[in-house]
Parts: C-alpha cells; structure tokens; sequence
C-alpha cells in the first residue's frame, strides 16, 4: 500500500513539474538580448493635399488602447514618425487633428504574432483548478488500475 | 466500494473540469454603452455663417433609427465603403427624434440611449439612419432646423426641413478621447456627431477653407425670405435655390454625419 502511494505522490511531483516548471536550460549562460525596430512615418493632409503642419499626433499601443502611447505634432509637410515597440503586436492607431479636422489610422504591427497568441480567457484560478483536476484524474486512474493488478 | 468511489471522483473530476471550461467563455465579461447625439457648439451656441450671418438655433431635430454599434478588426474605414464587417455589433432598438440645441450653451451631448450587458471590446464603428419621422416635431422629416440668423440689422426667422433620409457609416470617433471602449462592468459612449458649419461655413475659417468652399452658407436662404421669415423644405428649396446652391446643399447634408471629427460613409444620396 505503501508503494502505491509513493507511486501516486512521484506521479503527481512528475506533472506538475512537467506543468509549471520552467523548460529552459542554462550551462555557459550567454544573455544576448536585441530590439527590433519598425518605423512608421505618416503624412497627413487635407483631401485638397494641403499638408496638415503641426497637427496634433496621438499615437495608442494596442495593449492599453485608453491611454496615449505618445503624442507629438507633425512637421510642416504633414509628417510624423515613431518607432512602436514591437512587443506589442496588434493594431496601432495614430490620430491626427488640426483646427477641427482629424482622422485616425490603424497600422497592424507583428500581427502574425497576435493571430497566433489568441487569449483563452481563462483565470488563474480557473487555469490551476483545472490542471489539479487533471492530475487529480490521472492519480486516481493510476489508483484504479494499481488497485485492479493487486 | 472503493472502486466506485474511485469513478465517482474521477467522474467528479471530468464534471468539474468541463465546467469549468464553459465558464471560462469571453462572453462572460460585459459592461453598458450609450449612444450620444452631438450637434457640437456650432448648434448649442450658435455660430457666425461664411458669409456674416450670426446664427442662432432653437431647435435642431434629427430622426435616427437603427443606430448601431460594431467591433470591428481590422477597423472599419469609411473612406472605402459602406459594409462594416463586424465581430460583435450592438443596436439601440427604437427610433429617436433628437433636438441638438437643448440644454443651452453648457449641454452635454444628448443621452439617446444605453444598452446594458454588452460585451466587452472596443465598439470602433457605429452607423445610423436619419430617416423621416413619423410623428413629433419633426414629422414628415428626417432633420428640421429652427432658429433666427442675423445680419446687418436683418433678423429672419427660418425652418428648414429636410425630407430626405441618410445612412452614415462612421468608424472611430476622433476626439479628445478614444471612445467605445467597454470594460467589464463600466460604461463606455459612442457618440453620432452632426457638422452643422458644413451646411453654412464658418466665419472663423478663412473662405477658401474646404469647410466653406463646399458650405452653401446662408445667403440663399436669406434671398427667400418673406417678411423676416424663411420656411422650406428640400422640395421647395429645389425650385427656388439655384441649380449650383441647391447642388451644394445636397452634398453638405450628406457630409453632416461624423464620429467626432472623424468622417462617414453615407450610402444614401438624395436625389436631386
């Protein structure tokens, strides 16, 4: 009986440390870190083509869409560049106002990454509630074909 | 017996679990939005014409039906066409007959209405009809505008009522703040904007500014005045503006329509 649960307890140590447990390796630590840098120009004019100098430029990152990510005017022929950070990916909206005239315009930046990194919604507490019901699962499956063989 | 307790935990188990998974929906997250009208300052405090005319509004009425709003990605652009492919879209349901002018000088945008427990996201599109109404101050008409212009020592009272009806497709409100975004258990707006110094130019612009190039402005209202007092409507307005200004108005009432600053497609012309 003894064995059996010291069989069970391994098994649970060994999921969850397959579960939670970093995979990442570390011998001769080498850290090399980069930055990669898009930049973005706009040119903003009325539809006659008469540039928009010193426009207002508010410019939102697509984590917090509330908050300006940064703002700025535009030059006299109407242009205005930034670098997003490009960690991160979405759509990015740049709007630009004078005097009562504006329009905003959305940029997609590294939106492979944001096709693929969908969000599953779940909580914390959800997401650890269901691995220990998982595990739990698979322990008393064990259990129950332990028990079966003895 | 302890076999089937085993299978009723692992059942327990298996129940648990996938319940669990159809609570974790992004459905579940919701919050409220409004739908605000804004005839902007032009309408709450009046405004200077292109051509002189100081205006005053008593009341300007629109209609608006079906007025919706949409999460869209990649967002909507009103500058290409009038099909908003949408995720998740919200209608207010009735119609409204609005009066931009109320409240004075200090008004908020009109509340038209609020619909709760939608779903979380940022609402970047909304479109609406103004259509005729079919009862009310503005009967028989999609927007009727009163008030008193004057100029020179001239004062006309005047109504203008138009009977055509409109569809604006606007995408994100352009403004101050970045509206429409819903947050789980808050409140968001979006606003549909009227441009009234499309209609009439603005004195404050110069006039060769694209706002008054493309304004009728208010002298051929002026022109049909009858004792101080101008009353028309689109179809009287065909057979006495000229063919040029009557052209012009035709074209800044489908311009009237904005999110904020930000332009909308309007899929309806009037027929001139």
């Amino acid at each position: 009986m003894a064995n059996k649960w010291k069989y069970i307890i391994c098994l649970t140590f060994l999921l969850l440390t397959i579960f939670f447990l970093p995979t990442k390796a570390y011998a001769h630590g080498v850290d090399i870190e980069y930055t990669s840098s898009t930049t973005i120009e706009i040119v903003a004019a009325y539809d006659t083509g008469e540039p928009m100098s010193g426009a207002q430029v508010v410019v939102y990152a697509p984590d917090d869409p509330s908050t300006p990510w940064l703002t700025g005017t535009c030059d006299d022929e109407g242009r205005f560049t930034f670098s997003p950070d490009t960690s991160k990916p979405g759509t990015w909206a740049v709007q630009v106002r004078l005097a009562g005239h504006g329009d905003i315009v959305h940029i997609p930046v590294g939106q492979d990454a944001v096709a693929s990194g969908g969000s599953g919604g779940y909580t914390i507490l959800q997401i650890v509630l269901m691995s220990v019901c998982v595990i739990w699962g698979i322990a008393g499956t064990a259990l129950y074909f332990l028990r079966r063989r003895a | 017996m302890g076999r089937r307790v085993i299978i009723l935990a692992i059942m327990a188990v298996l129940i648990g679990t996938v319940t669990l998974i159809g609570c974790g929906g992004d459905g579940e997250a919701t919050g409220t939005l409004q739908f605000h009208a804004n005839g902007e300052d032009f309408v709450r405090e009046g405004f200077v014409s292109k051509d002189g005319w100081s205006i005053d509004f008593d009341h300007v009425y629109v209609h608006l039906e079906d007025i919706t709003a949409y999460q869209t990605d990649p967002p909507y652009d009103p500058h290409v066409t009038a099909i908003i492919d949408s995720d998740v879209e919200v209608g207010l349901p009735g119609a409204y007959t609005v009066d931009l002018a109320e409240g004075g000088e200090d008004a908020d945008p009109i509340l038209v209405g609020e619909v709760q427990n939608v779903a979380v996201g940022h609402y970047n599109a909304v479109s609406w009809q103004m259509e005729q109404a079919s009862s009310g101050p503005a009967a028989s008409y999609s927007l009727v505008i009163i008030g008193t212009a004057e100029k020179d020592g001239e004062s006309i009272d005047f109504t203008i009522s138009i009977e055509e009806e409109y569809r604006y497709c606007c995408g994100e409100y352009v403004g101050d703040e970045r509206k429409g975004i819903v947050q789980d258990g808050d409140t968001a707006d979006v606003e549909l904007t009227f441009h009234f110094d499309h209609i009439f130019g603005d004195f404050d612009v110069p006039l060769d500014d694209h706002i008054n190039v493309g304004a009728t402005g208010f002298d051929p209202f002026a022109e049909l005045a009858e004792d101080g007092k101008v009353n028309e409507d689109l179809a009287s307005l065909q057979g006495k503006l000229s063919a040029e200004d009557y052209q012009t108005l035709v074209r800044t009432l489908a311009t009237l329509g904005h999110v904020g600053e930000g332009h909308c497609y309007c899929d309806k012309q009037p027929q001139s």
